[in-house]
This record gives C-alpha cells, structure tokens and sequence, in this order.
C-alpha cells in the first residue's frame, strides 16, 4: 500500500533522507523510530507531497504521490505532532470542514458519532476548539480519518505529548483503524508505543533506516538495546 | 464550507469590531454628507430670500441715485450642487458655492467666502468617499493579511494541505468570504446612502457606486497579492500598512509639494496687487486716460460724455472695470497654472489610486477643482452680463423706480460632469487585474512546508 523506492531528500550538501526503501502492506502499521533529524518527519513529508523527493519515488497504492498528488491525498489522513484545528469553531465544524475541504459530505448525527467512536465525550462536540486538550484534537483528528474513510494514516509523533491513558486511548483507535484495514506509517519516539501498536519498526539514522523488522520478532527489552546500539553508534 | 468559512471569519470578535466601526463610521459620514447638503440647500434658499430684501431695502434708500445703488447691491450667482456632493463634499467645504458680487471689480470679490463655523472647519467633514478612499483599505488589510499566514503559524495549514485537493481554490474560498464581507458592508453603506440621500440612480450615481467598488478591488488584489508571498503575519501587516501610508498619504502629499514648486503661482499674490493699483491709481490720473483706456474695450459706451463734474459714475465705474482689465493677464495666468496642477495630478493619479478615486468622486460630485475654476469662469461672464445691463441705465442716469428689481434672482451655473470612461476606470482596472494575475502566480508555487 505504501511504498518508497529509493527515495533521497537533499537540501543543498545536507542529505535529509538516503536512498530509502520501504514497503508497508494494507492494515499494518509501521513505526519509523529514530532520533530528532533522523529523517522520520522528512519521509512522512515525502508521502504527503509536502515537499519534492531530490531522487526516487513514494507511492501510495502503486500511484506516484509527486505523479498524482490529489488521487493520493483522497487515500490518506495525517495528524501531525500537534495537530491545530480552527479555534472558533467546534470540534463537530472542525471535522465537517475538514471532510468538506477533502471533497467528503457526512450528516451531522454521522460526524457526531464518529467523534464519539474517537473517544471524543460528548459535552465537547458542540464545544469550541479553543477548549480543546492535545489529546482531545487528536481524536478528532482520528475521527477526520475515519471520516474520510481513509486508506492510509501518516502520523507523525502523534502521541508526543499526551499523558499515558490519552496515549493509550490513542493506541486503541490506532488498533481499531487496523482492523479496519488501514495502513499506517507512523514516526515516533515512543518505543513503548511502537512496539505496542505497531507491526513493523524501522529504525532511522542521520536519514538512513538502518533496520527494519517485524513487531513480534523481538520483545520491548531487544527492541530498546538495538534502539540504543544505534543511537550511541 | 462557505457557511463554515463565514462562521470562522464572524466569530473573531477583532474581525465584528472593526466590521462595526467601519459601518458605523460609513453611518456617520452619509449623515453628515446629507447635514452638509442641507447646509448649502439652506444657505441657497437664504440666498434668493436674502436677494430680494437687499434689493428693496437699497434701492429705498438710494431712489433717486441708481449709481449709487449699484456701487452696494450684490447680485448671487450660485455654484449648483448634486446630491452626490454629500458623499464626497471635496472643494465646497473651503470654496463657496455661492458668489454675491456687485458691478465693481470682481477680482477682489471673487475668493471672499463665508466662513460658518471655524471649529468646523478644523476637523474637517467627514463623507463616505473618506471612508471608501482611506478606512475601507484599512478594513480590507486587517480582512486579508494573515489569510494564509494564520494558517502556518495557527498550524492549521499542514491539514489543510493534507486535505484539499487544491489549497489554492481553499484559499480563493477563503478570500472570496472576505471579500463578501467587505461588500457587504459597502453594500449596506450604498442602500443607507440611496435610503437617506436624494440621490437618483443616474449614470453619475452609477458611475460612484461602480468606481468605489473598483477601488475596493484594487486593494483586495494588493492584499492578494502580498499574501501570495507567504511572509509572516507581521511582515505582510506592517508592509501592507506602508502601502497603504505611502499611497493614501506620503505620495499625495509629495505630489503636492512637487507640482507647488514645478508651477509656482506668485501671480496670486501680483493678481491683487494690480487689481488695487489698477484702481486706486486712476484716482490721481487724469480721467481722460482711464476713460480712453475703458472706451478701448467698450467703444460702444463712447457716446456718453465725461462731465465736467468731479466725480461721475462713469469714471468710477471704468476705474473699477480698469482695476480688473490691468489684473486680467496675472489672474489668467494664474487660472491656467492651477488647471495645469490640477492636470499634472492627473495624470499622476492614474499611479495613484486612492488619488486617482478621490479626483473622480470629486468630478463625479461636482466639488473637484475644475468644478470651481469653471464655477469663477461663469461668474466673470455674470459679472459681465450684469455690468453691461447696467452701465448704460447708470452713464443716462435712468430712474431706480422703472426697473423691475424683482426679476433679479438668483441665477445659477450647472456642470454636467463629463467622465471619460477609459480614463476613469482604465488604470483601476489594470491595476487590479494585474495584482489579480500576479499574485494567482505567486501562489500557485504555493507549498506546505515554507
């Protein structure tokens, strides 16, 4: 479903991101760890078309995201680190703004339900936005991507910064989206959550993914060695 | 997504604020245009009432001497006015738009003007052309200047380049929510005036209305236009405050000062000067200069003798007409330096908008510069047509009770304003347009992470 063939990002002499291969198949979620500058944020960029690859390819469902940016973007969902909603309006405008904005119509008792699938309580749907928690604009941002029915979710660090059972809510609609179907392509820093929600980890390295593998070949304990080993080399 | 859009913009409390000032303001003016109007409906009517009471009064008191009579009556000519002189009230506020002269030298008559209320005066009228040509801008840069930047630096915008399948047709969305808004309340603005005004719907109107909103979309386009180079908020709100000081204010200004100095008129002051010399100096001449002088320029006068006596009326009256016939050259000299000002502004004012707009309001109105100068062209030809009406019946010394004093009202000079269409709306048009299309291009290197 997500693919990077070879993808390079340069900025002048800098290489952000080195010849990146990566596959990820419908309903697995793939963590990409990794330390600040790694590189996690610059791939997630490359998937959304937010900025051009200097070589290679990102593909989402065999189509070229450069090729056929708004065949793509109708595939996908994306919460960013902090994900910013517009503080005048309620969390319910928010997602049917947004939906409206990707080209997607939904009734109001539908969008509502959804928030509350999201884990979003009830007395905050008609409440601005500008009330909101992190956490709570996360789940919206989860309920845009249910919404949108999306294929593919790209997250990036999405739970830096929410207390431990946000994050977990977090994680348990990560699951249910996977049961769904959908392909995630996640960057964080948390190993704990990776290890938790994901089925696949990549770890990344001053741009390159020095190693991948699947979720349950290796337990927290291995995880946090090979994750260290690479860090301090 | 219009009815969310519309719904983000009217929950900023800053956005309805100033929204409701600008209305209010705009409120404000169109009563204050329409007490300017009836101030000089007012003053107009006093005028023909004020006429007819001067005339029986003088011409009691000087029945038996109509030389007399015609050296104090005053005769009023009067500047007609448009109801749309209430939205943009330019000239009339510091030139009168009524002229009472007497038969004896007009130049020293002609720039005296009432003056009603000095405190007035001070602050100056406030009219809807102001608050089109300088506060509508200001409501457009507060409308549109972080139209995109607001979206970086609120964080909203990686979603909303995430999702769109055109962030640029988003932000045209969002821009054309605005623009609405700023119509609307120039749209309220136009119904109060048309309600309250007697304005007619004539192409003049037309023409006002259509030009205003031209000009409101040349700053939309300049607001455009700075967006699309994806600067902070703060950048794009201090420079779009400078265009707007250096447009409105520092470019007029200097222009000002420039055309003041490229066309001096030290005649205004040699004007006066020759007017007073060239009557108060006849006194010590001998009359026979100033009568061959006088009879040069109206020979059909020749006919009546110059008497013995020391004092006639028909000496005094070529030595007031000699005042004005010495002073000629430097007054039309100094008429055409102020029309050649006027014209340099222009052709200056097609860079100019805010300008450019106002001279058109003006012309428009009939309170532009022109207007006035035309205004004091037609009150020498009065002046004229009532000398020579009376010189005769003065030079035979006919009776002041065989003339019909009651047919002298008050007469009236009317323009019609003649607008040349290319000009008027040719470089608003360009200018919009162009920003328009530059600032499309701009953003459609549009990217999400800059």
């Amino acid at each position: 479903m997500l693919q990077a063939i070879n993808l390079t990002k340069s900025y002048g002499a800098f290489t952000a991101l080195d010849n990146l291969n990566l596959s990820v198949q419908a309903g697995n979620i793939f963590c990409l760890l990794g330390a600040n500058g790694a590189g996690k944020s610059t791939t997630i960029n490359l998937f959304l078309n937010f900025i051009e690859p200097t070589e290679g390819q990102a593909t989402i469902d065999t189509l070229d995201v450069s090729q056929h940016p708004k065949k793509t973007k109708q595939l996908l969902s994306y919460i960013p680190e902090n994900l910013r909603l517009y503080p005048n309006l309620t969390g319910l405008e928010n997602l049917e703004f947004f939906c409206r904005l990707g080209g997607k119509r939904h009734a109001n008792d539908q969008l509502e339900e959804l928030l509350i699938q999201s884990g979003l309580q009830t007395d905050f749907i008609h409440q601005r936005v500008s009330n909101y928690s992190k956490g709570m604009r996360q789940k919206v941002g989860i309920a845009l991507a249910r919404a949108r029915q999306a294929k593919v979710l790209l997250l990036d660090e999405p739970t830096s910064g929410l207390d431990p059972k946000a994050s977990n809510e977090f994680s348990e609609l990560l699951l249910d989206m996977k049961e769904k179907g959908v392909t995630t392509l996640m960057a964080t820093h948390d190993l704990f959550r990776a290890k938790d929600t994901g089925t696949h980890i990549g770890i990344m390295k001053e741009g390159v993914l020095v190693e991948q593998f699947a979720t349950e070949e290796v337990s927290f304990q291995d995880l946090e060695q090979l994750y260290l080993k690479h860090m301090h080399n | 997504m219009y009815r969310l859009l519309t719904k983000q913009v009217l929950r900023s409390r800053s956005t309805v604020i100033v929204t409701l000032f600008v209305l209010a303001l705009g409120i404000v003016s169109v009563l204050m245009g329409e007490q300017f109007l009836n101030k000089q409906q007012r003053a107009i009517d006093e005028a023909a009432h004020y006429q007819r009471e001067h005339i029986q009064q003088n011409a009691q008191w000087h029945a038996d001497d109509l030389g007399l009579l015609l050296y104090y009556l005053r005769f009023t000519f009067i500047n007609s006015f448009d109801p749309l002189t209430a939205l943009s009230i330019g000239q009339r506020d510091v030139n009168s738009s009524i002229q009472r002269v007497t038969i004896r030298g007009l130049e020293g008559q002609k720039y005296d003007t009432d003056l009603h209320n000095p405190a007035n005066l001070q602050v100056g009228n406030l009219d809807l052309g102001f608050v089109i040509i300088y506060l509508f801008p200001l409501l457009i840069i507060a409308f549109t200047y972080d139209l995109l930047s607001e979206e970086k630096e609120g964080g909203t915008w990686r979603l909303v380049a995430s999702q769109a399948s055109s962030p640029l047709l988003y932000l045209g969305y969002k821009l054309s929510v605005r623009v609405g808004l700023v119509y609307a309340v120039w749209f309220l603005l136009w119904v109060f005036a048309l309600l309250r005004l007697p304005l007619s719907l004539n192409v003049n109107t037309l023409v006002f209305i259509g030009l205003s909103g031209l000009y409101l979309a040349f700053w939309l386009a300049l607001c455009a236009w700075a967006v699309s180079w994806q600067r902070s908020s703060s950048f794009n709100a201090l420079s779009l405050l400078s265009v707007w000081v250096i447009l409105a204010v520092l470019l007029p200004a200097s222009l000002n000062s420039l055309l003041a100095n490229l066309y001096p008129v030290p005649e205004a002051l040699s004007t006066m000067v020759e007017q007073r010399d060239g009557y108060h100096e006849k006194w010590d001449l001998e009359k026979e200069t100033t009568m061959k002088s006088f009879f040069a320029e109206y020979p059909q006068y020749q006919k009546y003798p110059l008497p013995e006596a020391n004092f006639s009326w028909l000496w005094y009256y070529a030595m007031q007409h000699m005042g004005d016939a010495e002073s000629r050259q430097s007054s039309e000299a100094m008429r055409e330096k102020i029309r050649q000002r006027e014209q340099a502004s222009r052709v200056a004012a097609w860079f100019i908008p805010p300008l450019h707009t106002q001279l058109l309001f003006n012309d428009l109105a009939q309170s532009s510069l022109d207007n006035y100068l035309s205004f004091l062209d037609e009150t020498e030809d009065f002046h004229e047509k009532m000398r020579l009406y009376f010189y005769p019946k003065i030079f035979e010394d006919a009776s002041v009770g065989k003339e019909n004093w009651e047919s002298f009202t008050p007469e009236y000079f009317a323009e019609t304003p003649e607008v040349d269409w290319f000009l008027a709306f040719a470089p608003l048009l360009l200018l919009t347009v162009g920003l328009f299309a530059f600032a499309v291009l701009n953003a459609r290197k549009l990217k999400a992470l800059e």
